[in-house]
């Protein structure tokens, strides 16, 4: 276990590396999530189809907080998350790489929410949401490493 | 410092331009069909549930699932669409019960009954404002019921008329035409026997109505 943290922390280079992972990710999700919460809004309505896919995915209950598309609350919390990763990139500040490493927590849980509901309860899945979940896990991860080399700089000890 | 405001600003004027360009790619209308000129779908028959001017020259065909979020969205557009332009048009609603919706082949069973005794769109009206009250319940048949007392069916007779093979049948016939029509989910409407992008609201509509009339005058 430690030896493949030691390897992914290799991987994933230094500090500016690693944030700047995060930001690629970040825009990716932003990308996917701004695109869903566009069609949710403006789009025409999402119709229900024979063959279960994205729009029984994105008509469910599931699609909506408090009246608000989770695609949209989902481009908020990646735009943060960008905005946050080229703050590191320009400062350093090492009070906001432990900030990230915290923040992403909640973009792993949503997307192991959103997960959970298509595969167990909605019973299809959606490429989009999938993406998402992709792009969250890798911020997670990656944000975990980077929050880590505050304590442990990348050249100590490997 | 310049350099860094210059740097955030790139990144300012990239982020937007893809969040803008994203949006106006999801906004866009879905590129219509090639095969769409080629469906067409069967004609009306007396036994349908029809609104509107029977001798209007436009038709509109729903096909529809009572269960279907979408087509619970639908429902006040269309109540306009036959409210204010019945006079041009005449809608019939067929029945297309997705099996993911498990009290939908039910709901069309009771609107059906209802029909039997005059008041089929009463029924269908309840079904649809009442849509998230009974999509998920259990014991369905006792809400269906007390719809049908709200709207003063003889129940003796909606009982019996739900068991009847008459309207199992009806339905089926229903499913099978918009199958033979290509339809692959709910709502799928078609315009003089042509199947239409699903209009995102009203106006789309009406557009879409009188540009038919236009046509066929």
């Amino acid at each position: 276990m430690t030896n493949l943290k030691i390897l992914l922390n290799k991987l994933l280079g230094s500090p500016t590396k690693k944030a700047l992972t995060i930001g690629l990710f970040s825009f990716l999700g932003l990308m996917d999530a701004s695109y869903l919460a566009a069609k949710h809004y403006t789009g025409t309505i999402p119709p229900c189809a024979i063959v279960k896919g994205c729009e029984a995915v994105t008509t469910s209950q599931y699609a909506v907080v408090g009246g608000i598309s989770v695609a949209l609350l989902g481009a908020i919390y990646y735009l943060a998350v960008l905005i946050i990763s080229i703050a590191i990139i320009d400062t350093k500040s090492v009070r906001l790489k432990k900030f990230l490493a915290g923040f992403s927590i909640i973009g792993l849980l949503a997307s192991i929410w959103f997960i959970s509901l298509q595969l167990f309860v909605i019973k299809a899945l959606c490429l989009y949401c999938l993406v998402s979940a992709f792009s969250s896990t890798a911020i997670f991860l990656t944000a975990f490493f980077l929050g880590k080399d505050i304590h442990r700089p990348l050249h100590d000890g490997i | 410092m310049k350099n860094k405001i210059i740097l955030w600003a790139i990144i300012a004027v990239v982020v937007i331009g893809s969040i803008f360009g994203i949006v106006k790619l999801a906004s866009k209308s879905q590129t219509p069909d090639l095969n769409n000129l080629a469906i067409t779908v069967s004609a009306i028959n007396d036994n349908e549930n029809v609104k509107g001017d029977k001798e209007a020259l436009a038709t509109l065909i729903e096909y529809s699932d009572f269960q279907c979020p979408a087509c619970g969205s639908y429902y006040p557009i269309l109540k306009k669409v036959s409210e204010e332009l019945g006079a041009k048009v005449k809608f019939a609603y067929r029945h297309f019960p997705l099996p993911q919706h498990k009290n939908a082949k039910l709901a069309a069973t009771v609107a059906e009954a209802a029909g039997k005794q005059g008041k089929f769109w009463e029924m269908h009206d309840l079904i649809f404002q009442n849509q998230s009250d009974w999509s998920e319940e259990k014991n369905v048949a006792v809400l269906f019921a007390k719809y049908a007392q709200d709207i003063g069916l003889d129940l003796a007779r909606f009982q019996t008329d739900i068991a009847s093979d008459e309207i199992k049948t009806k339905i089926e016939n229903d499913y099978k035409s918009g199958v033979k029509a290509g339809v692959n989910s709910t709502p799928s409407f078609f315009l003089n026997g042509k199947k239409m992008d699903n209009p995102r609201n009203y106006d789309e509509f009406k557009n879409s109505i009188e540009q038919a009339l236009g046509q066929s005058n």
